[in-house]
């Protein structure tokens, strides 16, 4: 079967906008040495004359108005698996075929669906249903079936008849180099039936011994195997049981020595755990799989089934041994080398690791995105300066907090920063660019005794424009309707009132306390007296 | 309360300053600063252009300018800004900014502390701190004359750092100085600053953090808020009074002389010119030397003596006889102001007989211009390289460099970077960039950000578009000049700094042409010029089969079937005149001597059209040409004047100004400008400089004529006509240059067409057509060409005599797409006798299986019987090239004969279109040959017969695509279609163009609906109304599917009919 529009389909099942008629051609960049092509394209796109593979600058010029996305191959493969499994309805023995195509072992399984002929109808109409465009063929063998999808749709080759319904197909179905292909072409040999004709000494000496094996396979005399359907773990421990266990000890007793012999398995290989996945295969046929990620590779087996236990605590459906299971397996999906390092007596390592395996087990309880971790932003902006991740995100473990502080030198950040600055009343400072001499906060007033700045930092005037300039956008629309007319917002022209800077105090009051103050935007010539913020407070 | 800048980045310092040079010395002046000091980058390539600009400032307040770099150096050292005090000190930094970029790789300089302290003499230095660790034995190192710079930028800690720094300096004695170090004139730059930031480190604004500054101080603060902001350690500003007092260093003592290697010892250079100018005419003319000329060369010799320029003469002559020398001899030929005289005639620098054509020494010969004398030597383009490296041989790399380009943001590159600085995907970019038609686009107006698909009204793109504008015209990087040289008599290095270029061997400066021309320093432009080369291969070619002899200036003057030719717009591959525009111009003005060519070369020119004086010369040619003894009227001045002034100055151009120099001679005669004025108005009409505007010149222009009586209306035409030059004036001289080889390619065209059609082949890339244009003009001209074979052809394209004794145009190898000259080499090199068969041809040159691939492609194999198809499959069976050396004893050296089955026939049709996918052309048949019989079914009229049915018939035209423009800026759009019969030349509106834009832009095939439009000329044009793309019908030569073409502006000679096809080799 091969879907040849996965790509666009995948977009508009996801967003049911690009669905609409009305809209631009949908085209899906890919990006090659540096230059963007077309990597698929829906009908409406291609009937304009587009065509995959053609460089994107091309396509635009001739058809300016296109919705363009980027590709995403992974997700594209992820919806391929997807439709694999949901193909499993018509035969259990399914495979990919990246980038666009399965292919179904039928053998056996036709007559259950009236007949091939009858089963390629309702296969195909199943999946048009799912709002796929899809082509299919059958043949005896995989390659010749793959072959006929893509170039006859809808054949059906008798076994034995291959080599006759292939003949009449362009040599491009034959699935080899493209330049083989465009050889055969420039020879005059266009179609396969024109290929099965010439020497086979003759082809071997020009395409070599494994072009004349494809095309033979091709033509019924070998075939390929089906590969399976999920990829293959990086190391497993599995446990059957000729009576299927039923009880929450014997599983967790199970789980145990599977965690152990795991275990044992990556100290020999010197690697350690990132993502595993526990199986529960019912009596019943029915599979239940169980998803765990680490925070940091390891191998502990205790850890790992700590974590196991949690998780299955925190299960909001149960695992539900019905009948019971008969067979229980863990998959490292995701494996690390874990590099042995020698600790010295008074380090804190052992304490980093408890902080580590603390947030495992919390994000195994409560979700990964409830245990939150600040990591160090790289801005000026004091408020955007640290941000939140989760803590299982190891993405920005190594981000360094930068610091201008001097050794001996009080810091310059206070410890604690406000969420939301507070207004002060400064009554008197000095223009343009001195501290208060006092100010008051929550009622109560604070003489300044000491002060050093100001730190005049300027806020990033290329953000929040949609909320200013959609004003002015509106404005104008309603100013006048003139096409020409209408002025865009002028960016360069900010006011110190749109993005204003900002001038930091560090104080000291006569009763000791320190504070960060800034005064809100600068004296400028109209008089109007800036406001005064406090936005931190050092210890 | 007075103050200097001494720290200032322009954006010289490629992205980091958001400034430029002239914008800083404005500033200063309105701020009220005394002085302001420039110190870019390890580079002194901006302080030429605040120099102009600072000249063009009221003498009286300007503020001095002080000439200066800020070292960054590699080794850890922090920045040191130097300012030499004096010439010589000037020299040193120089000196020591060329060491440092002749370690470097181009556009970049390696410095080390100690390269400072070598050249360090009577340079004032500003060492900008990073920590006070380490500065101790630095500052102790660089000794007195040294200060440490303070600044207060707002970081917070200002005054206690500044409290440390003071106590430090006085510790160490060295001083303190207060510098803002501005990255902008004004704090309104600072987001241009952070644009060029995060384009040069590769960031979006929202990734670039702290590599931004945190605040907007960075800018030219006033006097009063410096010594508010130094009000602990006001003697820190005092100080930049007192650095500034000490340097008396400016540009205008940049004083420049001419090598002397060209004088023989014992004469002086003017003598030597005049020995040189008296044996070359003597030569020139054996019969004896003309009064006339004698008389001119006497004059212009004295002027040469009295502007001391003599050596200029002398270095030029130098590498024109050098070139003349060579075996084989280079082609040359001069132009340019200066070019055109009895004396550059005589020394052989140019071909214009000064007897027979009146020369324009006198444009040259205002004694009031300061102005350099201006001489362009064009050399054959291949060989050019072999001038320039003698240059560098004969001066020296310390006397001869190349001038710099500096490469500026147009709005195409500005758009696509500020639009990544913002985040927008290049798609957008693109789209936005791709609006701007060419390279030169001016900016991006909100139309065309619509026609980009984009709503300007969008926030995001808003910016860009506004932030691209502002970017446009920074300078991103410096390039070598083409050929542009300078040579002195001193060190260069210590005029300016060299730096090596991308190129091996090749040096430049780093200063442009403009930067010269305003510090008055002569150059000379060595230039390439392709047609050049064609004619000197045609001569050969001429030479090896006719025995004859032809130099530039023993070509047959004046013969009529050439000029006969070229009034019938028989013009393909004539030099200058082969464009469409000057081919239907041809028809109308119909040359009949020399200087027809010189107007004709410079009438079709953007300055002539835009002053609107082509429409009134027609007019008077054609009158003219109906009666030759036909008086025109010239207006005349009041009668107390000479009442044929006007006559004297336009008589040539029948009244009508089309060059500079008439221009220049009716302000200076007509409108009495002084030589100032003039000067003042000619530097206003020069292209893309900037130095004064032309409309300030109307009234005194105007009035001037009034004033000797000339009628005002007349005189507002006079100055609306000169205004056209503005953007595009040809100056007489270098038309006449031109038009030497205008009149010599035309020649050899009429009289050897083989010849001439090998040569222009054997020279591409040149010229305007491509290379199917040329063979089928050839075989028009009946010139008799075959196919390239691999048996025959040679690298080039040769002439072979067919039985009938015809001269045959045999294609080479080279115009096989794909095809390696080293290969052809080989099979030349391995011919001997001959070939037996493909056997021995593949096994004794032993060429790649590539290479036999693309020539089997090619259809080269046709004299070892092997069409395309058997050619290739002939080809596959040949073992790989390169064998694993395991299996390479299972590769049989000789295969055994094969007999094989016959390939299936390939059909005509196919062979044509492959012939067009290899060599760009096929002699076999036009592609549109096998669509005939489907177009006369649907009435389509042939490309030749459209002007048949008369102007106005409507008519239907297929064909395939040659050329499309779009000149300028222009509202129509010039498409050339073509078939079997002939060519057909189509404008499309651009209002029509949007509607249609798919099919003008992508169809290789094009059906053009319209209305045929015929000139009394009998220029013939359709007119579109409608345009159907019928690429799919070319499907029909292969059954194959054809990419549309890619639409992006490409010069007409690169246009291919049919693309190489995508699954080649």
């Amino acid at each position: 079967m091969w879907l040849p529009r996965l790509s666009t389909e995948r977009l508009k099942r996801d967003d049911a906008s690009l669905c609409d008629g009305k809209r631009p051609p949908l085209v899906i960049a890919g990006r090659a040495n540096n230059a963007l092509y077309v990597a698929a394209l829906e009908a409406r796109a291609q009937r304009l004359g587009l065509y995959k593979n053609q460089p994107l600058a091309n396509a635009r010029a001739i058809t300016p108005d296109l919705t363009i996305i980027p590709a995403d191959e992974k997700k594209d493969l992820e919806l391929l698996e997807r439709i694999v499994v949901w193909c499993d309805r018509f035969s259990p023995f399914v495979a990919a075929v990246p980038p666009d195509g399965l292919i179904l072992d039928i053998t056996g399984a036709a007559h259950l669906f009236g007949g091939e002929a009858a089963m390629l109808d309702h296969v195909t109409q199943k999946i048009g249903q799912q709002n796929f465009a899809v082509a299919a063929a059958i043949a005896g063998t995989s390659s010749a079936a793959r072959a006929l999808a893509k170039f006859a749709p809808g054949h059906i080759a008798a076994p034995g008849a291959e080599a006759a319904a292939l003949a009449r197909l362009p040599v491009a179905a034959l699935a080899v180099d493209d330049k083989i292909i465009a050889a055969l072409n420039r020879a005059g040999l266009k179609t396969i039936g024109q290929v099965q004709t010439r020497d086979r000494d003759e082809l071997t000496a020009r395409f070599g011994k494994a072009f004349v094996t494809t095309l033979e396979m091709l033509l019924g005399q070998h075939d390929q195997p089906i590969s399976p359907r999920r990829p293959l773990p990086d190391l497993m421990a599995e446990q059957r049981f000729a009576e299927p266990i039923v009880t929450q000890d014997a599983i967790v007793a199970c789980l145990l020595s599977l965690a152990g012999s795991l275990s044992g398995i990556l100290e020999q290989r010197g690697l350690g755990l990132r993502r595993l996945t526990a199986s529960f295969f019912r009596a019943d046929g029915q599979v239940r799989r169980i998803a765990l990620r680490l925070g940091g590779a390891s191998r502990d087996a205790d850890r790992v089934m700590r974590l196991l236990r949690e998780r299955l605590d925190s299960l909001s459906d149960p695992l539900d041994p019905g009948f019971g299971f008969d067979v229980i397996r863990l998959e490292a999906m995701l494996t690390e080398r874990i590099e042995i390092s020698a600790t010295s007596f008074d380090s804190d390592e052992h304490a980093k690791h408890e902080i580590q395996y603390l947030a495992d087990r919390l994000s195994a309880r409560h979700g990964e995105a409830r245990v939150l971790r600040f990591v160090a932003q790289d801005t000026h902006i004091p408020e955007a300066q640290s941000v939140a991740v989760p803590a299982e995100d190891r993405e920005f473990a190594d981000r360094v907090w930068p610091s201008r502080h001097l050794k001996n030198d009080p810091p310059l950040r206070p410890l604690r920063l406000f969420e939301k600055p507070e207004e002060i009343n400064v009554p008197f400072a000095t223009a343009p660019d001195g501290p208060p001499s006092f100010f008051r906060w929550r009622r109560a007033q604070f003489d300044v005794a000491r002060a050093e700045g100001p730190e005049r930092i300027a806020m990033e005037w290329w953000r929040n424009i949609s909320a200013s300039e959609k004003r002015t956008e509106a404005a104008s629309k309603a100013q006048t309707k003139s096409e020409n007319e209408t002025a865009p917002p002028r960016p360069g022209d900010k006011s110190e009132a749109q993005y204003p800077t900002r001038d930091y105090f560090r104080v000291e009051t006569r009763q000791g306390q320190r504070f960060w103050l800034y005064r809100d935007g600068l004296y400028l010539q109209n008089g109007l007296a800036p406001r005064w913020y406090l936005h931190g407070i050092f210890a | 309360m007075s103050y200097v800048e001494l720290a200032v980045t322009t954006n010289y310092s490629f992205l980091r300053g958001a400034s430029h040079p002239g914008q800083f010395v404005e500033r200063a002046a309105h701020l009220g600063y005394p002085a302001i000091g420039i110190a870019d980058r390890n580079t002194l390539a901006g302080v030429v252009r605040a120099y102009a600009e600072w000249e063009k400032l009221d003498e009286e307040s300007r503020p001095r300018l002080l000439i200066g770099a800020r070292l960054v150096f590699r080794d850890g050292t922090p920045d040191i800004i130097a300012y030499p005090q004096d010439r010589a000190a000037y020299g040193r930094l120089c000196q020591l900014l060329s060491k440092g970029k002749l370690r470097a790789p181009k556009g970049d300089c390696f410095l080390d502390l100690n390269d400072l302290m070598d050249f360090r003499e009577r340079l004032l230095l500003i060492v900008i701190p990073t920590g006070l660790e380490n500065l101790k034995p630095m500052l102790k190192a660089l000794g007195p004359d040294t200060w440490l710079a303070a600044r207060m930028l707002y970081i917070g800690e200002d005054r206690r750092h500044l409290k440390t720094l003071m106590r430090f300096a006085r510790e160490n004695r060295t001083p303190l100085i207060a510098v803002n170090d501005a990255l902008y004139h004004h704090p309104d730059q600072r987001e241009l600053q952070d644009i060029v930031t995060c384009i040069r480190e590769h960031v979006t604004l929202d990734q670039a953090g702290t590599r931004l500054q945190a605040n907007a101080a960075r800018y030219l603060k006033t006097p009063g808020e410096m010594f508010r902001l130094f009000r602990a350690c006001p003697e820190a500003v005092y100080e930049t009074l007192r650095l500034a007092g000490r340097i008396t260093f400016t540009l205008d003592e940049l004083k420049y002389n001419y090598p002397h290697e060209p004088v023989p010892p014992g004469k002086t250079a003017d003598g030597h010119l005049r020995d040189l100018t008296e044996a070359g005419l003597r030569k020139h003319y054996p019969e004896g030397i003309p009064a006339k000329v004698a008389e001119l060369a006497e004059k212009e010799l004295r002027f040469i003596s009295v502007r001391g320029i003599a050596h200029y003469f002398l270095t030029v002559h130098d590498i024109v006889a050098f070139a003349r020398t060579r075996k084989p001899e280079i082609l040359c030929q001069g132009r340019g102001s200066a070019a055109n005289s009895a004396v550059c005639y005589a020394l052989g620098v140019t071909s214009i007989d000064p007897n027979n054509f009146d020369v324009f020494f006198e444009r040259f010969l205002n004694a009031d211009r300061k102005e350099p004398p201006d001489i362009d030597v064009d050399f054959e383009h291949e060989r050019r390289e072999e001038v320039i490296q003698h240059i560098y041989e004969r001066y020296g790399h310390r006397r001869a460099a190349l001038t710099a380009t500096v490469i500026s943001y147009r709005s195409r590159s500005a758009i696509r970077e500020v639009g990544k600085v913002f985040g927008l995907t290049e798609d957008v970019t693109g789209k936005l960039a791709d609006t701007v038609w060419g390279h030169h686009g001016k900016g991006l107006s909100s139309k065309q950000v619509r026609q980009g698909g984009s709503d300007p009204a969008n926030a995001i793109i808003a910016r860009a578009v506004h932030f691209a504008r502002k970017l446009t015209g920074f300078p991103r990087h410096l390039s070598q000049h083409v050929g542009g040289f300078v040579l002195t008599e001193d060190f260069l290095d210590t005029i300016v700094p060299i730096g090596p270029a991308a190129m091996e061997k090749r040096y430049f400066i780093e200063w442009d042409k403009d930067d010269l021309d305003a510090l008055r320093i002569m150059k000379v432009d060595v230039l390439a010029l392709g047609m050049l080369t064609c004619i000197r291969k045609a001569f050969e070619l001429i030479t090896l089969h006719t025995g004859e002899d032809f130099t530039l200036a023993s070509v047959p003057q004046e013969e009529p079937e050439v000029y006969e030719m070229l009034s019938r717009a028989d013009a393909i591959g004539v030099f200058q005149v082969e464009s469409r525009a000057q081919m239907s111009m041809l028809p109308r003005l119909r040359p009949e001597k020399f200087y027809d060519l010189v107007i004709e070369v410079a009438i079709v020119r953007p300055g002539p059209i835009q002053g609107n004086m082509v429409k009134p010369y027609l007019k008077r040619r054609k009158r003219y040409l109906a009666n030759r003894k036909f008086v025109f009227d010239y207006p005349r001045p009041g009668p107390q004047h000479n009442q044929d002034e006007l006559k004297d100055v336009l008589h040539r151009t029948l009244g009508v100004p089309l060059f500079q120099e008439q221009a220049m001679k009716l302000a200076m005669i007509a409108a009495q400008f002084t030589s100032g004025q003039v000067d003042g108005l000619r530097r206003a009409m020069a292209t893309f400089r900037h130095l004064g505007n032309i409309e300030d010149y109307k009234p005194a222009f105007v009035d001037g004529m009034i004033g000797r009586g000339y009628v005002r209306k007349f005189a507002e035409d006079c100055f609306e006509q000169i205004k056209g030059f503005g953007s595009y004036g040809f100056p007489e001289s270098h038309a006449a240059s031109f038009s030497v080889l205008v009149y010599v390619s035309a020649w050899i065209k009429k009289f050897h067409p083989a010849a001439f059609a090998a040569a222009l082949l054997n020279s591409q890339p040149m010229g305007f057509y491509a290379p199917a244009e040329i063979v089928r003009d050839a075989r028009e001209h009946e010139v008799p060409v075959l196919h390239p074979d691999a048996a025959i052809s040679e690298w080039d394209n040769t002439l072979e005599p067919n039985e009938e004794g015809t001269l045959c145009l045999r294609l080479g190898l080279r115009q096989i797409d794909g095809f390696a000259e080293k290969d052809a080499l080989t099979i030349m090199a391995k011919r001997g006798t001959g070939y037996l068969d493909f056997t021995d041809f593949a096994r004794r040159t032993a060429l790649s299986r590539r290479a036999l691939v693309t020539l089997a492609e090619a259809d080269a194999f046709r004299s070892f019987a092997l069409d395309r198809r058997e050619g290739l499959w002939a080809v596959r069976r040949l073992p790989d090239d390169k064998p694993l050396p395991l299996f390479e004893t299972r590769v049989a050296p000789d295969q055994g004969a094969e007999t094989i089955a016959p390939l299936p026939v390939m059909p005509l049709s196919e062979h044509v279109l492959a012939d067009y996918r290899t060599i760009g052309l096929s002699l076999k048949a036009y592609p549109t040959q096998f669509l005939r019989p489907r177009f006369d079914a649907e009435g389509f009229t042939p490309c030749a017969r459209a002007g048949d049915l008369g102007d106005g018939a409507f008519v239907r035209v297929a064909g395939i695509v040659l050329v499309r423009q779009r000149p300028g800026e222009g509202n129509a759009i010039f498409i050339t279609l073509s078939d079997e019969t002939g060519i057909c030349n189509v404008v499309v509106w651009a209002r029509l163009f949007e509607d249609f834009r798919k099919e003008v832009m992508g169809a290789r095939l094009l059906l053009v609906e319209g209305k045929v439009q015929v000139s009394p000329e009998k220029v013939v044009h359709l007119m579109a109304t409608r345009l159907v793309d019928r690429s799919a019908d070319l499907r029909v030569l292969s059954g194959e599917t054809l990419a549309p073409v890619t639409p992006s502006p490409r010069h007409p000679r690169n246009v291919r009919i049919l693309p190489p096809s995508r699954d080649f080799h």
